[in-house]
């Protein structure tokens, strides 16, 4: 009822408004630009309700601007500075959609003369630079440098952030203005009320007569400045270095020319990307930090030790000063302050919990801050803080306001709850309350999400808590209005519930949701309740549900029909249960996707059908892993923004494979080489990373051909490499080179480029391995510093980069899980080679021995075979999947080690083919 | 005290009788529309005058009529957009450089051009033949020729020879600009 009357409310509002300022109506008193004489104040109300309709989001055409904007320009002839400052503030606006707009370029430099002492000048300037084309930059640049070193604070602010604009577009006339906004930065304070920021004062209202404009006092001027100098140099590293250090003026931070504390706040930001990108300078910075931890201004005080605080591998002792300073902004009367330095703290005390334990005292006064914002960081840091003792105490402090705070911190505070359950096990109890307590409160998708996954990870670490646990879950998903958390839930139930002592009880909950919710949920409520019946010896149990699943026979959804009716089946036949309840391994999902796209890209492909057993597969816990849920501590309630790991997620294997088969897809010789086999996983580098010229290779396997892919990027900013090519030499037989792609131009702003050299396999059938010799080969060209062109003569060069080897491991074999008991034995009839090798003394134990075993052959260590548990004796057992269709392979290496000796091998390989066996002696071999 | 009442009666009948006239000068680039404008303005001829990019809006008063002119750029970019500025004028000039006889075509396309907008019909048009001061220039009867303006019927035209640099003819210019004022 209340939302239905504010919506009343506000179309009545909307209405009224929407009327006045209709686009219609206003392009039709656009006329009142074309009266004469010229009305200011009607003119001026138009234009303003022209830059609001734009603000709130309406769209002009470029008709309708172009129009607007024509008729603004006829009020060039009108001298009414307010109606002047409407005209630039309408065609900032209007530049964008309208066309021919440049119509006005004149007319803005004569109000941009330097001797026109004219309020309405950095408007002018502010305009210009929207309008110009980047050809004109230089036409300009006279006007600019003026105006830069302005006296007038308005007007070089004006001209500081247009260049700023102006930078993209016209890079090399706004670099030659770097000693103007130099001046600029270094430019004595004007004011007189002292240096930090009192209000400036850019627009000077309406008055006609006066063209003065109030001496700004906040030096806002050196802020635009610094932000333009860094624009200019940011490329230079050493550059910016060097200017923090000017500006920062020493080591007490007392010579600094800055006077603005925005300015001061920016640099302290350049110096914490400085620090970031080169460690060496990191002991010079924090010194200049530590001096701005004194700064009169709170603003430089919180940004330097914020800066400090999320620096990488910060030391406690360096952390001491500026918590010491946060500590000091707890305890302030303005909320801001203590907003965020509990913030930080909050963020602080994820990796430093011992030196934010400095402030628990203020924070305690905190938590029953009236700003509730404030209280949940306080609250939430002292969570990560404190000691098992606090705990309880705590948690009844939450409790009491949780009702009064958004969801995005409820959120926060039951990640810190999650992770505090795993350090203190102790208290889980307490904790365990508090979570079902809050579950059944009011919130939405990402808040309750949050609780079920704390519970999830208490069951998951807590054994003790786990019948609790699942008891209070069963009652959250009898009235769950989510029906992803539902599902998610009744899956755990069917995992978790019949190892409990009393499996029965979970039944009830299950079947009320087969009765109550829909399909999804019935569907995954079947699963669980078949797991239920499996995984029991009681006959009593099994019998009950079998009578509920016979129920679900008649659903009317037929996902839940089909489970039901699969469940039932399994029961009766028990050999079933294996493969299709029990089953731990899941297809890999990445190669399955790349696999089925190329598929079905592949038109001849489609006269057979899809063979699903060139799949790797992997175990669920694996599975797990790839999926990422959120889970672990690490990625737990860190409130602060981190803007440094803002990168995105490096793609996964699937993405990796279907970008590659894009890309080749994309050059015409490789159009008739099939489908891609096998990729390598990650391209593999060839050269050192600080090198000129950087290589990375990425082999793929065809049915007949091999593909080398080669990255190379050119890190020289003023040389351009021209026909790049790879040449590859081999002294190993079975691969016969076709051709070699040559990248055309290589410049640093290009790179990387791709060469790809393509081999074909002379016998399909045999797995070729080979090692390459491979030299980059190019014509080397300086560029020519003035133009950017390179000059006409260049040189041949060579470059030698690190062998390229064909191999078993990564190239033919991939890692695939199964079950390595069973298939043993199934493969036991086919092809078999079993050989002994002495690994020799190099290899110093059985660890080391299954290590390189494991990188040899590129296959999947079963059953934590990996990790050997006796030191003289130890089987490894891996298994593999052969690219190109040659099936399973396994493989079980008895290793023996003793001290002089080393390791001695017995490798038996099981595999669909005879040459695969040898393939795989003949890498453990070589 | 008779030379207050005098000064007196000056700004009062300025204030009555006091005329304006809304003018847009167009023209080829580097006929000279920016120089008329500045010698009319200001009496200051240069050699050097920065091309105009845009349009520049100008006020003169000369006696009691005050002009308001619109001097239009003349690069081809700009051409199209005359007509915007033209719409409402009291006249229109069109500068000439009848130096240049060259680029007589051009200008007598892109005049006809302009003058056949249906929405400047019967706007007075006053074409200058400038730089006279030159000895190449085309006399005035020729221009009139050259540039088909006895084929105008539809509104008054009247064509000069003149010269920014010597000021020649300009004072006939500015009575006919001053005719045009109400």
């Amino acid at each position: 009822m209340s939302f239905a009357m504010a919506f009343s409310k506000k179309e009545d509002e909307s209405g009224l408004s929407s009327y006045y300022n209709n686009k219609t109506t206003i392009i039709q008193e656009a006329r009142v630009f074309n009266e004469s004489p010229i009305s200011p104040r009607k003119c001026r109300a138009l234009l303003t309700r022209i830059v609001y309709l734009l603000h709130v989001g309406e769209t002009f055409s470029t008709q309708e601007s172009t129009t607007l904007f024509f008729g603004t320009t006829k009020l060039f002839q009108h001298k009414d500075s307010a109606l002047r400052q409407a005209v630039y503030l309408a065609i900032k606006e209007l530049a964008t959609t309208a066309e021919d707009v440049i119509m006005v370029t004149a007319s803005i430099m004569k109000d941009m003369q330097p001797n026109s002492e004219v309020i309405y000048r950095p408007n002018a300037i502010r305009a210009l630079c929207r309008i110009i084309d980047p050809s004109m930059a230089q036409g300009v640049e006279r006007f600019f440098k003026a105006a830069i070193v302005d006296k007038n604070p308005a007007i070089a602010s004006a001209a500081l952030v247009s260049a700023y604009h102006l930078f993209p577009h016209a890079k090399d006339v706004v670099k030659r203005w770097v000693n103007e906004a130099q001046e600029a930065v270094n430019a004595k304070s004007q004011g007189y009320f002292g240096s930090v920021s009192t209000s400036s004062s850019f627009f000077g209202g309406g008055n006609q007569s006066s063209a003065q404009t109030i001496p700004s006092s906040s030096n806002i001027t050196q802020y635009h400045a610094l932000g333009l100098l860094y624009l200019i140099r940011q490329q230079d590293r050493m550059a910016v270095t060097k200017m923090i250090q000017q500006l920062g003026g020493g080591k007490s931070g007392a010579g600094t020319t800055l006077k603005n504390a925005m300015a001061l706040c920016m640099l302290i930001r350049y110096a914490a990307k400085v620090m970031e990108e080169d460690p060496n300078v990191q002991r010079q910075m924090v010194e200049l930090l530590e001096g701005w931890l004194r700064h009169k201004s709170d603003m430089v005080n919180f940004e330097a030790a914020r800066v400090i605080c999320e620096m990488k591998n910060v030391t406690p002792a360096q952390l001491t000063k500026s918590i010491a300073v946060l500590q000091l902004f707890l305890s302030s009367p303005k909320p801001v302050l203590k907003f965020a330095a509990t913030r930080t703290l909050a963020s602080l005390a994820l990796s430093h919990p011992t030196s934010v334990a400095a402030c628990n005292v203020d924070l305690e006064n905190l938590i029953t801050d009236s700003n509730r914002s404030v209280a949940t960081y306080a609250i939430t840091t002292l969570l990560k803080t404190g000691n098992e003792a606090s705990v309880d105490r705590l948690i009844k402090q939450i409790t009491g306001f949780m009702s009064e705070i958004s969801d995005e911190f409820k959120v926060i505070i039951v990640d810190a709850i999650r992770s505090l359950c795993l350090k203190f096990p102790a208290k889980h109890a307490a904790m365990l309350t508090f979570l079902s307590g809050v579950l059944r409160d009011e919130g939405g998708y990402d808040f309750k999400r949050a609780v079920v996954e704390a519970i999830f990870d208490m069951i998951k670490f807590i054994g003790e808590c786990k019948e609790q646990a699942l008891s209070h879950l069963c009652e959250f998903i009898e009235d769950c209005e989510f029906t992803k958390l539902s599902v998610r839930i009744l899956h755990l139930l069917g995992i978790e519930g019949p190892k409990s002592s009393q499996p029965a009880k979970y039944i009830r909950f299950i079947y009320n949701r087969v009765v109550l919710e829909n399909a999804p949920v019935r569907a995954a409520a079947v699963a669980s309740m078949a797991k239920f019946g499996v995984n029991s010896t009681d006959a009593k149990l099994n019998n009950s549900i079998a009578v509920l699943l016979n129920r679900c026979l008649d659903d009317v959804d037929d996902e839940v029909r089909d489970r039901a009716a699969l469940y039932l089946k399994v029961f009766k036949t028990q050999t079933l249960v294996e493969p299709y309840i029990k089953e731990d391994s899941v297809l890999s999902l990445a190669a399955l996707e790349s696999k089925l796209v190329s598929y079905v890209k592949d038109a001849t492909a489609s006269a057979q059908p899809f063979d699903v057993s060139a799949i790797p597969k992997i175990s669920r816990a694996q599975a797990a892993l790839e999926s990422a849920r959120p889970s672990t501590l690490d990625t737990i309630g860190v409130p602060a923004a981190k803007s440094t790991s803002s990168a995105p997620p490096p793609p996964t294997a699937a993405e990796t494979q279907s970008a590659y088969a894009e890309q080749l897809a994309g050059v015409a010789p490789f159009a008739n080489y099939g489908p891609i086999l096998n990729s390598s996983a990650k391209p593999l580098p060839l050269t050192e990373s600080e090198t000129e010229y950087q290589v990375t290779c990425v082999k793929h396997i065809f049915k007949e051909h091999i593909v080398f892919q080669f990255n190379v990027s050119n890190t020289l900013p003023d040389t351009v490499l021209e026909q790049v090519t790879m040449a590859m030499q081999t002294e190993d037989a079975g691969l016969t080179q076709d051709f070699v792609l040559p990248i055309a131009s290589l410049s640093a702003v290009s790179s990387p480029g791709i060469a790809y050299v393509s081999f074909t396999r002379d016998e399909p059938e045999d797995y070729a391995t080979a090692t390459f010799q491979c030299t980059l080969q190019f014509v080397s060209k300086e560029l020519d510093p003035s133009t950017g062109e390179p000059e006409a003569e260049g040189y041949e060069d060579e470059y030698q980069i690190e062998e390229v080897e064909l191999s078993a491991g990564g190239d033919y074999i991939v890692p695939s899980y199964t079950a390595f008991g069973a298939e043993w034995d199934r493969l036991k009839a086919g092809p078999s080679v079993t050989e002994t090798f002495g690994l020799g003394a190099s290899v110093e134990s059985l660890k080391a021995a299954c290590d390189s075993i494991i990188e040899v052959l590129n296959m999947e260590p079963l059953g934590g075979t990996e990790v050997p548990t006796s030191s003289s004796v130890h089987t490894l057992q891996l298994s593999g999947l052969v690219t190109g269709g040659g099936g399973k392979v396994l493989v079980r290496c008895r290793m023996t080690f003793s001290q002089g000796v080393g390791v001695t091998l017995e490798l038996g390989v099981r595999a669909e083919k005879q040459d695969v066996c040898q393939l795989v002696v003949s890498a453990v071999g070589g | 005290m008779a030379s207050f009442f005098a000064s007196w009666f000056q700004w009062l009948s300025g204030f009555f009788l006091s005329k304006t006239a809304e003018i847009a000068i167009v023209g080829l680039q580097a006929s000279g529309k920016t120089s008329f404008v500045n010698v009319i303005g200001s009496g200051q001829w240069s050699e050097d005058v920065v091309p105009t990019v845009g349009f520049i809006f100008k006020k003169v008063r000369k006696g009691n009529v005050t002009l308001k002119i619109w001097d239009v750029a003349g690069q081809p970019k700009f051409r199209t957009m005359w007509e915007r500025y033209c719409h409402g004028v009291d006249a229109i000039v069109f500068i000439l450089d009848s130096a240049d006889p060259e680029k007589f075509n051009t200008a007598r396309f892109e005049l006809h051009q302009l003058i056949s907008q249906p929405t400047l019909s019967g706007v007075p048009l006053l074409v200058l033949g400038n730089k006279n001061d030159l000895e190449s220039h085309v006399p005035v009867k020729d221009l009139i020729r050259d540039l088909q303006l006895d084929k105008i019927t539809d509104r008054p035209v009247s064509c000069y020879s003149c010269s920014m640099k010597s000021q020649h003819n300009l004072d006939i210019v500015l009575q006919w600009l001053a005719g045009r004022s109400h």
